[in-house]
């Protein structure tokens, strides 16, 4: 049994390696954080985190991501024979290839299976890790774990030991090893490019899209419970993958050849080097020459090394091989960008270069890691080493050489990376390249990280001196980095590379975050350079590889030069230090994330006594608002008129300051005086006790001054809504009346660590106490408005009412808004350099109104959607004013700002819109529902649904204010386009639907009842109103939709009025049920009374 | 200028004594150090070379306390490892470049020259442009003698050339080594007699980390004049031989061993008297000569 040797030989060779079981150890305690890595950020739900379908796809990502560690094993088994130069030596034994071949492939397949089966044990024993608790998982079971690792696992595993042995047997190249994990990886990227379903469940090797397709019909509780069947869709996909592994080994087994000489190998070498011939006349003298060791020398020297390691990257097709890799991979991924609802963007270069980001992230690390140990190791490999180490060069000059030239190597990675975005671009017929995003997008955003982590994994690779080792040491060093924000350790000066730099905004450019970026990552820097300079002098030098020897020997290698560079950096590295902690600790505060929590807990223990504490009601509102861009302050002054509308005498007004470190509230006086109590000045919360108790229908004037200062830099992101181009901010930012449930702890699970009582979302529809509020807070029932704003010169600045009056004066522009009528309290003031757009709607029903003024704030690029929105505008005001009533006001302004937040919302009169969507969609008429029109339709229906009448604030409020507002904008869909837009359009709410019932974590609501479940809301929502149009006709719900708006109007509703509540569902289902002939009755109580579920 | 060895000792961690006690003074010229493999040769080469830390002991050359001034030693130094291996992919002419700038060649043009007369000198220059991977032993040889000349060095240390070289190459390395001036200290270890009895002017033989003699070849040689005596006999005759007289070497020739004793007075039984060789001093000293010869240096 001459296999059975050479197994056993294989075997006992790779138990003495230490690799083998660092590998092990790597993906043991890497499968212990699996689950949690894999699914980081999604939101489980009900399903547990050991239930198999859970446990079947973390094994099948983390083998899909460590399958480079199963291409280093078994690329290497035959390999090695080459590398040692001892094949003669194996070949001339009298062995036989089958048996050569079988041994070696069963012998590190027994090993790869040792090393994966760290998986299984590691993602064991992480059930039991502290960070876990035990409500989320079910009691432990080893078959779980046991059946998804042998049918998802194995057979990839079968399958990537087959491929990776063949092609490092035929290679016979050890960066092929490298080079196939990446290459496979774009493989399972590519299937994921196939629509048909089917064929892509087949054809993924790790099986993910396999498990997804046969559990898409599990129910939530199916999800949690239910072992992986190994039949169907998921038994093809194994049995495919194992025959392609069999079929390689096969075409190996035949394509090995056992010889020394690789035949083609041979037929490239027909022309060997010739002995030279003599050249008669050379000169025999040799030329003078002077060495140089000066510092100038030295910069040529550095200059020299690093294109000469550029350049020997650039020969390696390993490199080319994961860069095109990477160009496919983005080609592919780029297909639909900026998707929202359905519709693609744009390609505008930010969607490119976010893409790109994203996706090139995997090969940028593998070139890092890699080659960085390949560098390291250059002149080793080559056996270099000794002539290299007996000359006069500096290790630093080396050191940094092949620093500068690996990140050259990224230079030409991300150029590729760019053209391959541009050729993507053009191909869709958009030209408007913006190199300078593109630009930014890598070499401010990509390039410094990767700069800093080179220089920690030339650290690694130097202190470790054990190539594999090295790499598997950085590799962890990322993901714990990663780790430690996750747990809410995330100071700048502490994570290594610090914080990444905020979304680029076509309005907003990188705005106020760029200084403090370039900062932080100047800070790394000189960390980084510490960390080179320190591996310069401790680097192995000569035959000592001993760690300890080589510390001790390094105080003789520090050269004066070496020393007066390190001293330099290392000061600047504190002065920078305690720069960067003056802005984020002393000039800011920082929070850390238990500081937080803290913070909350206390708030709620110490205030939620006045949660009930009677106080006023805003009635109207004056300020005057003077906003600065530019050194992103504002100063507002601003008088409340306050109305005590409760039966009893009001003898405190409590007033909540914004918590945020640069807002102040600088005064707060009270016609009458006031006395403040100042106990609770840690939560900003301020008790003021009047002179004069406000008498039952009495009301009172409260002025104040707030001010918002912007104090050097904060840690990470900032603010977004106090920039310098596209400032958006509401009333909220302003004092506001008693004790404030935002700031209350809101994750149950550290609520119920801190003994705080579970939160409810909403107050039961019967509350009597809640149905007075229309809003959380609800500070109102509805104000006067008034505001005077002004702004930088180049900006325009924008709030609700009509324009009274403009002006400039000392280069500043003035704006005077005023509302004519009264609205509820919520409004928003924004700043920023717009072009606008102008129409006007008159009504053609009521010949009497004056004309309305429609307006668009838009950037100046931005003119794509622009006739849609203003069409939209104007449909819908022809629907609704027809259909259910007279608009309330003057005019509508819909105004875009920056994509840091991707939203579109409704206030009186105006409509902020997200540079993020509805302004940059690429809309094809003949496959895309119009989203710009749409989501203005929807925006506009609030002017309605929300600003006329206003929802209790308990459960189903938010099918008042919502599923209405997506049954009008449907019914304006419909009427300007088709039937069949309005069923696209519906087909993508399903599957909204569905989604998020997958993600459920408690019991379906009826919509009725329904809280915050937004797929209710608005996709459930929107298909049951469209349903119940379909059933008893538009014109029936409309005519319910009237009465309710008439009988309910906020501030003359006549069952308003009477009692003195705001509407809720309740009621909203009594219109529709008179306006339902009997025999239909029943449909109003199965749409959204009761959770059916929907019929496809 | 010379290269002074005082007292140098190594021991392995692994408990090997590489280096015991080597005292040497070698001046100009070439040196030639001569042991079987093992003998520590390496061990000494790298240590004056810069790559080895020494357990005590110290070497000099010139002013320079090469245990110390690393930097100052290899500015001008100049090293041939035993074994090395060449950038496969990259050309003669773009290495040699590449380790020009090394060592301190930072002006280009003054660059370019050396390489070129460098490549000439050692008859590389017509494959200059041919990738390193196709070289021949020889070649790569030679290539590895030039760029250790590249910085015109004080000491050069050529670590067994010869090895694995036909002789025709062989001959072709030597050529170029007796080529370098009288300027330079030129320290060339190997095994194989030969090398040293055709180019050294001085000699040390050392085996076991420990110097067994020194001096010039040709007065050693003399100092065994008439003492050798060589004879031809059966294979199975050979252990009585090695008991009854001083065997300092045995070889084959036309299957049938041809034995050198040491001794005194002529033998007779059948020996013949032969004229002493290198190579009968080498052996002498390695295979337990009872006579001293260190008293001839």
């Amino acid at each position: 049994m001459m296999w059975y040797e050479i197994f056993k030989f294989e075997l006992s060779y790779r138990l003495k390696r230490p690799d083998t079981y660092i590998f092990f150890a790597f993906l043991v305690l890497f499968s212990m954080v699996g689950v949690d890595f894999v699914f980081q950020g999604i939101d489980l739900g009900a399903v547990k985190k050991n239930s198999p379908l859970v446990i079947a796809k973390t094994m099948g990502a983390i083998t899909g991501i460590f399958m480079i560690l199963a291409s280093m094993i078994m690329g290497v088994s035959v390999l090695r024979d080459f590398e040692y130069n001892i094949e003669s030596l194996m070949f001339v034994n009298p062995i036989k290839k089958r048996d050569y071949l079988l041994g070696r492939f069963l012998g590190s397949f027994t090993v790869l299976l040792f090393v994966f089966s760290g998986v299984f044990l590691g993602m064991v024993l992480g059930e039991s890790m502290p960070w876990h608790e035990a409500d989320d998982f079910h009691p432990f079971s080893l078959l779980a774990y046991l059946k998804p690792f042998v049918i998802v696992t194995l057979p990839i595993l079968f399958f990537g030991a087959s491929l990776f042995f063949v092609t490092g047997a035929l290679s016979r190249n050890l960066v092929v090893v490298y080079t196939q994990g990446v290459v496979f990886f774009v493989i399972f990227m590519l299937t994921k490019a196939i629509t048909n379903e089917w064929l892509q469940a087949i054809l993924d090797p790790f099986s993910l899209t396999t498990i997804t397709l046969l559990s898409e019909s599990w129910t939530i509780t199916e999800r949690s419970i239910l072992s992986i069947p190994f039949n169907g869709i998921l038994l093809y996909n194994k049995l495919f993958w194992m025959a392609l592994g069999l079929l390689t080994l096969y075409i190996g087994y035949c394509k090995f050849e056992f010889n020394v000489i690789k035949t083609t190998r041979f037929k490239k070498k027909k022309n060997p080097v010739l002995e030279s011939q003599t050249v008669a006349d050379y000169p025999s003298e040799i030329p003078e020459f002077k060495l140089h060791y000066d510092i100038k020398s030295k910069w040529t020297q550095l200059i020299h090394f690093s294109w000469f390691y550029f350049v020997s990257i650039c020969k390696q097709p390993s490199f080319w091989a994961i860069a095109i890799c990477g160009m496919v991979i983005i080609l592919i991924n780029s297909v639909s960008l900026g998707t929202v609802y359905g519709v693609d963007s744009y390609p505008a270069t930010y969607f490119i270069v976010e893409e790109l980001q994203e996706t090139s992230g995997y090969f940028f690390v593998i070139i890092l890691v890699f080659y960085s140990g390949e560098l390291i190791w250059k002149e080793r490999t080559a056996q270099l080493n000794l002539i290299y180490d007996a000359t006069p060069m500096s290790g630093f000059i080396n050191l940094a050489g092949k620093y500068l030239g690996l990140l050259l190597i990224y230079a030409v990675l991300i150029i590729s990376l760019i053209i391959s975005g541009i050729i993507f671009q053009t191909s869709n017929g958009y030209y408007n390249y913006d190199l300078q995003v593109y630009f930014y997008g890598f070499f401010l955003e990509i390039f410094p990280l990767l700069a800093l982590v080179t220089l920690f994994a030339f650290f690694v690779q130097v202190i470790t001196n054990q190539k594999f080792v090295g790499i598997l040491v950085v590799l962890l060093f990322l993901i714990l980095n990663i780790a430690f924000v996750l747990f809410g350790f995330n100071h700048d000066l502490y994570i290594f590379g610090g914080s990444s730099l905020a979304k680029y905004s076509d309005m907003n450019g990188y705005g106020h975050f760029l200084k403090p970026y370039l900062i932080v990552k100047s800070y790394w820097f000189l960390f980084g350079m510490i960390l080179l300079l320190i591996a310069s002098v401790i680097s192995v030098r000569g035959t000592e590889t001993n760690l300890i020897k080589r510390l001790k020997a390094a105080k003789h290698r520090m050269s004066k030069p070496i020393m007066k560079l390190g001293l330099i950096t290392f000061t600047s590295l504190l002065i920078l230090g305690s720069y960067i902690f003056y802005n984020t600790n002393i000039l800011n505060e920082y929070w850390t994330n238990s500081k937080q929590i803290t913070f909350r807990v206390a708030y709620e223990n110490t205030l939620k006594q006045f949660e009930n504490l009677p106080q006023p009601k805003i009635v109207a509102v004056n300020l005057n608002l003077a906003l600065y861009p530019t050194s992103r302050d504002y100063f507002a002054e601003g008088v409340y008129t306050l109305k005590n509308t409760t039966d009893t005498v009001i003898e405190e007004i409590h007033i909540q300051k914004l918590i945020e470190g640069n807002v102040a509230l600088e005064s707060v006086t009270f016609e009458g005086g006031a006395l403040r109590d100042t106990q609770y000045a840690t939560f900003d919360y301020y008790p003021y006790k009047l002179t004069q108790p406000l008498q039952s229908g009495d009301s009172i004037q409260m002025n104040f001054k707030q001010t918002y200062t912007t104090k050097g830099f904060e840690q990470g992101g900032s603010n977004t809504n106090m920039v310098y181009n596209g400032t958006f901010f509401n009333n909220n930012d302003f004092p506001t009346l008693g004790y404030n449930r935002k700031y209350e702890l809101q994750d149950d699970r550290d609520r119920n660590a801190y003994k705080l009582p579970p939160r409810s979302n909403k107050a039961r529809r019967d509350d009597p106490s809640a149905l007075v509020n229309a809003q959380s807070g609800g500070d109102s029932d509805g104000i006067r408005f008034e505001i005077v704003m002004s702004t930088d010169k180049n900006q325009l600045a924008i709030a609700p009412g009509n324009l009274v009056k403009k002006w400039t004066t000392n280069n500043r522009n003035y704006f005077h808004y005023k509302m004519d009528v009264e609205m509820i309290n919520f409004y928003s003031m924004v700043s920023a350099q717009y072009e606008v757009k102008k129409d006007t709607w008159v009504s053609t029903t009521d010949a009497a109104s004056k004309p309305i003024d429609l307006e668009i704030y838009y950037h100046k690029e931005h003119t794509y959607n622009l006739d849609r929105m203003m069409k939209s505008m104007k449909a819908s005001l022809d629907y609704y004013s027809t259909q259910f009533s007279p608009y309330q006001y003057q005019q509508i302004r819909i105004f875009e700002f920056p994509r840091y937040a991707e939203f579109a919302q409704s206030f009186p009169g105006t409509v902020p819109f997200s540079e993020a969507i509805g302004f940059v969609l690429d809309i094809d008429d003949e496959t895309d529902v119009d989203m710009a029109f749409y989501v203005t339709a929807h925006e506009l229906a609030h002017q309605w649904f929300g600003m006329q009448v206003e929802a209790a604030n308990v459960q189903g409020r938010l099918m008042v204010l919502e599923s209405l507002s997506q049954y009008a904008a449907m019914m304006v869909l419909k009427q300007h386009y088709s039937e069949a837009k309005v069923q696209q359009f519906l087909e993508l709410q399903k599957e909204r639907y569905l989604e998020g019932k997958r993600r459920e974590s408690g019991k379906e609501p009826s919509l009725a009842l329904v809280e915050n479940q937004k797929y209710v809301y608005y996709a459930k929502g929107a298909i049951n109103m469209y349903e119940l149009q379909k059933q008893i006709g538009e014109k029936n719900v409309n005519l319910a939709l009237k009465s309710f708006i008439n009988d309910w109007n906020t501030t003359n509703g006549k069952l308003k009025m009477a009692t003195d509540r705001y509407a809720t569902t309740e009621d909203l289902l009594g219109y529709f049920r008179r306006v339902t002939p009997d025999h239909q009755q029943d449909i109003i109580t199965d749409l959204f009374e009761k959770v059916t579920s929907l019929e496809f | 200028m010379e290269l002074i060895i005082d007292n140098l000792s190594k021991t392995y961690s692994n408990g090997v004594k590489a280096l015991q006690d080597i005292s040497l003074e070698i001046p100009k010229g070439m040196f030639g150090l001569l042991g079987p493999n093992g003998a520590g040769k390496s061990t000494l080469m790298r240590t004056i070379a810069t790559l080895q830390e020494a357990d005590k002991g110290s070497i000099t050359l010139g002013d320079i306390n090469v245990l110390k001034q690393k930097n100052e030693l290899r500015q001008v130094l100049g090293y041939l490892p035993q074994q090395f291996g060449l950038y496969p992919k990259i050309s003669a002419e773009v290495l040699l470049n590449h380790f020009a700038v090394l060592k301190g060649i930072t002006n280009k043009s003054e660059r370019k020259e050396l390489v070129k007369a460098l490549l000439h000198k050692t008859n590389l220059y017509t494959v200059r442009k041919q990738n390193l991977g196709g070289y021949s032993g020889g070649m790569k040889q030679r290539f590895g003698i030039a760029q250790a000349l590249l910085n015109n060095p004080k000491l050069l240390i050529v670590d067994e050339p010869t090895a694995g070289l036909d002789p025709v190459e062989r001959n072709r390395f030597y050529n170029l080594l007796s080529e370098l001036g009288e300027n330079t200290v030129v320290i060339l270890s190997t095994h194989i007699v030969e090398d040293v009895k055709e180019l050294c002017t001085n000699m040390a033989v050392i085996n076991q980390g420990k110097v067994l003699l020194k001096g010039n070849p040709l007065q050693i040689i003399a100092a065994l004049e008439g003492k050798v005596y060589q004879k031809t006999i059966e294979k199975q005759a050979l252990e009585t031989y090695k008991q009854n007289y001083q065997v300092i070497s045995e070889k084959l020739y036309l299957g049938k061993p041809i034995i050198h004793i040491l001794s005194n007075t002529n033998p007779s039984d059948g020996f013949i008297p032969v004229k002493a060789d290198l190579e009968d001093v080498y052996f002498s000293q390695i295979f337990g000569s009872t006579m001293n010869l260190k008293s001839i240096s």
